[in-house]
C-alpha cells in the first residue's frame, strides 16, 4: 500500500493505482476524456497531465503513471492548470457548433471540462475542418466524426471488452477518424457500449436519437429483462415511457457493461400495451369452475418473484390441476453477459413452485384436458394448438383470451428476480405515469381472490415476497425491503459451470 | 346635551372587536388587522400577514442563482431594482467578484430611482387616505414618469429582473438620459406641490402630527430601520454608515425625524426623494463609459454572436442556462438600504448550482411587527395614517 501525496494531503493508494485512481480517493478529480478505468491506457486526451515530484518541471500522464511510494502529486498548479486550458483549447479547435442538435447535449465531458477548465471565447479565426457528419457504423450506432475528439474509447473497448475488434483510426493529424472495415459494420452485439463511453457526442444510440433531451428523462435503477443474466441497468422515462437502458455498475452480474438486445427490452414496455381490463368478468368465469377438474395456471419467467408466488396462492384457491411454466423461446448467447434463456426469472419461478411444493410442465403440455387456463403473463402462449374454454390472461402486451387483464411490465413495478445463477436482485417502479389499468400480476391475483372470497392476496410486493419467503428455505427470514440494491446471491443455487468471462460473485 | 352624554357614559359597554382587511381599500396589499375597539378608541389591533406569502425561501432553494431574481422583484415591488441588486450584491460576494464600474453606477442610479418611487408611492397613499387624493394623482404623474424611464431602460416597469451576477442586463438605450433629464425636473416639481399641499396643511398636521409615536430605543429594540428608525432621529443609513457599490462617491445627506410619529415619517420620505435625486444626478454626471457586465463566461452569457457562432460560446450558453452559474459553497450576509431599511440576504451555498438556503430580512416585518405599539390608545381614523406611514409592502414582510 503506497503512501502519496495528492495537494499536499496524504493518500492510501493502491499499489495498482494510477494517478487518477489515487486522486479520486480522496475526491479530487483529474480531468480525462480517453482513460477507462476498464480499458487500456491510451494517453490520447492529454487532459490529466499532472506535476510529480518524479519529474520536476515535467508534467505526466496521470492514466499512465503508476503511484509510488512517497509520490507528490500536484493537480492545480499553474501548469497543470494551463495544460488543461490549452488542451481544452485544442479539442475545440474543429468542434462544431452542435450542442442544440446534440443528443449528448447535457451529459457531454466537453460541455463540462470547458466550463470548469477553459471557460474563454474561441482564438480560431479560421474555417472548421469538415468531416463525415452521419457515418451509419451498425444497427444501433451512428458516428458523427465532426464531434469525435479521438479517444479511442470505442476501438479500445471493441478490442478489449467485446473482442470483436471492429473500429479503426484511420487517416492521420487533424483528419483523423473512426471508421468500420469495409463490408464489415459494426454489428457487435456489444456495439452501444460504445456510446455509453464515448464522452462527447460522436457515436449515438440510432435507437434514442433525436427522442429526447437526455435533462427531461428521470434515471432510476431496475434489472433488464433481456436475458436469464440480470445485468442491472437504469431506465430512464417520462411520463409512461421509457427512452432507453444504461448499464448500471455492478461487479458481479454485467460489470459496467450491457448488450445491444437487452438496450431494445424497453420497446415492449413503450409499445401494443394491453390498457384496461375487466376483473370482474375474471371472477364470473372462475367463481363456478373453482374446485372442478380441468383448471391451470400458466406462469411465464418473465413473471417476477412476486408475480409468481400469487399465481400459486390463486392455483391452490381455484383447486388448479396442472401448472405450466412458459416464457420466450431461448435464443443466442455468449461467454459474456448474454444468456440463452431469454427469460430474466426462470429461477425465481422455478424456486417459488419448488415452495409450494408444485411441478411445473411445459407449456407445450396444454392439451384438450385444460379446460380453464390463468396465465401470468402470456409470452410463449400466443398460437395454442387448442386454446381452452376459459382463458384468463394477465398480460403486458396485446393478447387474445377471454379476459385481458393488463399487466405492469417489469421496468414500471416494485419486485424481485433470481438471475441464472441464483442472485436475487430488486427491480424498481421506473415509470412515473400510469399506463391505464396496468398493474402487477400480483394485483389482478389479489383482486381474483378478493372476489372468489379468499383473503390471503398480497397486498403489496412486499406481502407477496414475504409469502414466499416463508416458503423457501433459501429465502426464510429475508424481508423484501431488505434485499440489497446490487442484489444477494442464494448460495444454494450457484452453478457448478461457468461461462469463460461471465463475472461472477 | 350635556344630559345625554351623562346618559350615555352611564350605558352598560362592551368591547367590539372588528376586522380590517384583508380586503379592504385603505389596507395596502392585503393584510388584516383584527381591531378591538372601546368606543372610537384602539384597544389593541393585531396584524395578521401571510396573505401574500409565496414561499420565497423554498422556491428559491428550487432555482439556479439567476432564476432567484424574478423573486425578488416581487419582494418589494414598488422598489423591485433595490431587491435585485441587494441579492446580487450577496451572491457576487459569495462567489468574490465584483461588477464593473458602469454597471456600479447604474445599480446606483436606478436603485435610487426606484426609492424615489417607493417614496411618492407611500407618500401619495398618506394624501389620498386622508382625503388628499391631489395628492395621490401628483404622486402617481411623477412615479408614471420614472417607471416609464425604468420600462425603457429595463424592459419593465415593476418585475425588472435587471441585475446580472457580474453586472446589469441592459444599458441606457439611445436618448435615454436626456428624457430622464427632462423628467426629473417634473418629478421633482410634482413633488413639491405634494410638500406644499400638505405638509404646512393645518387638517394633515392635526391627523399626523404626535400620531403614532415610537422613541428611538423602542424603534431601534423593535428593529426598526430605513425612514421609520430616521423619523425617530436615530442616523442609521447603510449608503453611509456602510457604503456598497458607488455610494462613497456621493454627495449626500441623511434626513432625521426628531418626534418619530407619522408626520415625520412622511416628511422624511419627501425629504429622502430629493437627497435621491441629487445622487441620481451625480450618477449621470460621473458614470464612466464602458461594459456592463463582466467578461467572464463562468458567470456572465456571452455575447449572442459567440453563442451562435462558437462551441465555446454555445458551451458557456448551455451550462450557464441548464445547470446555472456555480457559486461556491459558502455563506454571506449582505445588507443594502432599501426603500423600507435595511434588506438584508442572508445566503448559503453548497456548491451545487442552487441556493441551499436563502433568508430575507424584509426592513417591514419587524417595523409592521411594531404595529400594534404605535396604534394603541389613538382613535380608529388614526389607524390608516399610522399604517400608511409604516409603509408595508406585503411581498417583503410574508415573502
Amino acid at each position: 500500500m503506497p503512501k502519496v501525496f495528492v495537494d499536499g494531503v496524504e493518500v492510501e493508494a493502491d499499489a495498482r493505482d494510477n494517478l487518477i485512481e489515487a486522486a479520486r480517493r480522496i475526491g479530487v478529480h483529474i480531468p480525462y476524456f480517453c482513460y477507462h478505468p476498464r480499458l487500456s491506457v491510451a494517453g490520447q486526451c492529454r487532459m490529466c497531465l499532472v506535476e510529480t515530484s518524479d519529474a520536476p518541471g515535467r508534467l505526466l500522464p496521470g492514466c499512465q503513471v503508476k503511484v509510488k511510494e512517497g509520490m507528490k502529486i500536484v493537480t492545480n498548479s499553474p501548469a497543470v492548470k494551463e495544460n488543461q486550458r490549452g488542451c481544452m483549447e485544442f479539442h475545440l479547435v474543429n468542434h462544431p457548433v452542435d450542442c442544440a442538435i446534440c443528443d449528448q447535449s447535457g451529459e457531454c465531458k466537453l460541455q463540462d471540462y470547458y466550463m470548469d477548465y477553459d471557460h474563454q471565447p474561441s482564438r480560431i479565426r479560421v474555417n472548421k475542418l469538415n468531416k463525415p457528419k452521419r457515418e451509419v457504423f451498425g444497427p444501433l450506432v451512428v458516428y458523427d466524426a465532426e464531434r469525435c475528439i479521438m479517444c479511442t474509447r470505442c476501438v479500445r473497448f471493441m478490442d478489449e471488452i467485446a473482442q470483436e475488434p471492429q473500429l479503426a483510426v484511420v487517416d492521420r493529424g487533424s483528419h483523423s477518424l473512426i471508421a468500420t472495415f469495409p463490408g464489415q459494420p459494426l454489428d457487435s452485439n456489444y456495439s452501444g457500449n460504445t456510446v455509453d463511453i464515448c464522452p462527447v457526442g460522436a457515436l449515438l444510440n440510432r435507437d434514442f436519437r433525436f427522442q429526447s433531451r437526455v435533462w427531461f428523462v428521470d434515471k432510476s435503477p431496475t434489472v433488464c429483462t433481456g436475458c436469464s443474466n440480470g445485468c442491472n441497468v437504469y431506465a430512464e422515462s417520462r411520463g409512461n415511457l421509457i427512452y432507453r437502458l444504461l448499464p448500471r455498475r455492478n461487479e458481479e452480474v454485467n460489470q459496467v457493461w450491457m448488450c445491444d438486445e437487452g438496450r431494445l427490452t424497453y420497446h415492449a414496455s413503450n409499445e401494443k400495451r394491453v390498457e384496461w381490463g375487466e376483473v370482474q368478468k375474471a371472477i364470473e368465469l372462475l367463481k363456478p369452475l373453482t374446485g372442478k377438474p380441468g383448471i391451470a395456471v400458466a406462469i411465464s419467467a418473465q413473471c417476477t418473484n412476486e408475480e409468481a408466488t400469487s399465481a400459486f396462492l390463486l392455483g391452490a384457491e381455484l383447486g388448479a390441476s396442472r401448472y405450466f411454466l412458459c416464457g420466450k423461446p431461448p435464443g443466442k448467447h455468449d461467454d459474456f453477459l448474454v444468456r440463452g434463456d431469454k427469460n430474466p426469472n426462470t429461477r425465481g419461478v422455478q424456486l417459488a413452485a419448488q415452495a409450494f411444493g408444485v411441478t411445473l410442465e411445459e407449456a407445450a403440455a396444454i392439451d384438450g384436458s385444460v379446460k380453464a387456463l390463468v396465465a401470468f403473463r402470456t409470452d410463449g402462449l400466443t398460437k395454442l394448438p387448442k386454446p381452452p374454454e376459459v382463458f384468463v390472461a394477465i398480460s403486458q402486451n396485446e393478447f387474445e383470451a377471454s379476459v385481458v387483464l393488463p399487466c405492469e411490465s417489469v421496468y414500471e413495478q416494485d419486485g424481485s428476480l433470481v438471475n441464472w445463477y441464483g442472485r436475487l436482485q430488486r427491480t424498481w417502479d421506473s415509470v412515473p405515469a400510469p399506463r391505464g389499468d396496468a398493474a402487477p400480476a400480483w394485483r389482478w391475483a389479489e383482486r381474483i381472490l378478493t372476489g372468489l372470497g379468499a383473503t390471503n392476496g398480497p397486498q403489496s410486493a412486499a406481502d407477496a415476497f414475504e409469502a414466499l419467503a416463508q416458503r423457501l428455505p433459501d429465502l426464510q427470514g429475508l424481508r423484501f425491503e431488505q434485499i440489497p440494491d446490487d442484489g444477494i446471491v442464494l448460495k444454494n443455487q450457484l452453478p457448478s459451470e461457468w461461462p469463460a468471462r461471465a463475472p461472477r460473485p | 346635551m350635556t344630559d345625554s352624554l351623562a346618559v350615555e357614559s352611564e350605558l352598560p359597554t362592551s368591547l367590539m372587536t372588528v376586522n380590517l382587511g384583508p380586503s379592504h381599500p385603505a389596507m395596502h396589499g392585503t393584510v388584516r388587522l383584527t381591531v378591538t375597539l372601546d368606543g372610537e378608541t384602539i384597544i389593541e389591533a393585531i396584524p395578521e400577514i401571510g396573505f401574500l406569502h409565496r414561499g420565497f425561501s423554498k422556491s428559491s432553494e428550487q432555482s439556479t442563482w439567476h432564476q432567484v431574481l424574478p423573486y425578488t422583484d416581487r419582494l418589494n415591488y414598488v422598489s423591485p431594482i433595490l431587491n435585485n441588486v441587494g441579492y446580487i450584491l450577496g451572491v457576487e460576494k459569495l462567489i468574490g467578484i465584483k461588477d464593473t464600474e458602469r454597471s456600479q453606477y447604474l445599480r446606483v442610479l436606478m436603485g435610487e430611482i426606484s426609492r424615489i418611487t417607493d417614496h411618492l408611492t407611500c407618500v401619495g397613499a398618506i394624501g389620498l387616505e386622508l382625503g388628499a387624493f391631489t395628492v395621490f394623482l401628483y404622486a402617481m404623474e411623477a412615479r408614471e414618469l420614472l417607471w416609464d424611464r425604468i420600462a425603457e431602460l429595463t424592459g419593465a416597469r415593476v418585475t425588472t429582473s435587471w441585475t446580472r451576477v457580474g453586472g446589469v442586463a441592459t444599458d441606457m438605450p439611445p436618448g435615454w438620459e436626456q428624457k430622464l433629464r427632462d423628467c426629473l425636473p417634473r418629478v421633482l416639481e410634482l413633488t413639491d406641490e405634494i410638500d406644499q399641499l400638505l405638509t404646512r396643511n393645518r387638517i394633515f398636521i392635526d391627523r399626523t402630527r404626535d400620531i403614532g409615536i415610537i422613541s428611538a430605543e423602542d424603534a431601534v429594540d423593535f428593529g426598526f430601520t430605513g425612514p421609520c428608525l430616521r423619523a425617530c432621529g436615530v442616523n442609521y443609513d447603510v449608503r453611509k454608515a456602510h457604503p456598497y457599490l458607488v455610494y462613497d462617491r456621493m454627495d449626500f445627506t441623511v434626513p432625521l425625524g426628531e418626534r418619530g410619529d407619522t408626520y415625520d415619517r412622511y416628511v422624511l420620505r419627501l425629504q429622502e426623494i430629493k437627497q435621491s435625486y441629487r445622487i441620481v444626478l451625480q450618477c449621470l454626471e460621473q458614470m464612466p463609459p464602458g461594459p456592463i457586465i463582466i467578461d467572464d463566461w463562468r458567470y456572465a452569457l456571452p455575447p449572442k454572436k459567440d453563442v451562435f457562432g462558437s462551441i465555446e460560446g454555445v458551451m458557456a450558453h448551455f451550462k450557464l442556462i441548464m445547470e446555472g452559474i456555480q457559486v461556491p459553497a459558502g455563506e454571506v450576509y449582505v445588507y443594502t438600504e432599501g426603500a423600507n431599511g435595511e434588506l438584508g440576504f442572508h445566503l448559503v451555498s453548497n456548491g451545487k448550482g442552487k441556493p441551499y438556503a436563502i433568508q430575507v430580512r424584509g426592513p417591514g416585518l419587524p417595523i409592521l411587527s411594531a404595529l400594534p405599539h404605535l396604534i394603541k390608545g389613538h382613535a380608529v381614523a388614526d389607524l390608516i395614517p399610522i399604517f400608511d406611514s409604516i409603509n408595508m409592502i406585503g411581498g417583503e414582510v410574508e415573502q
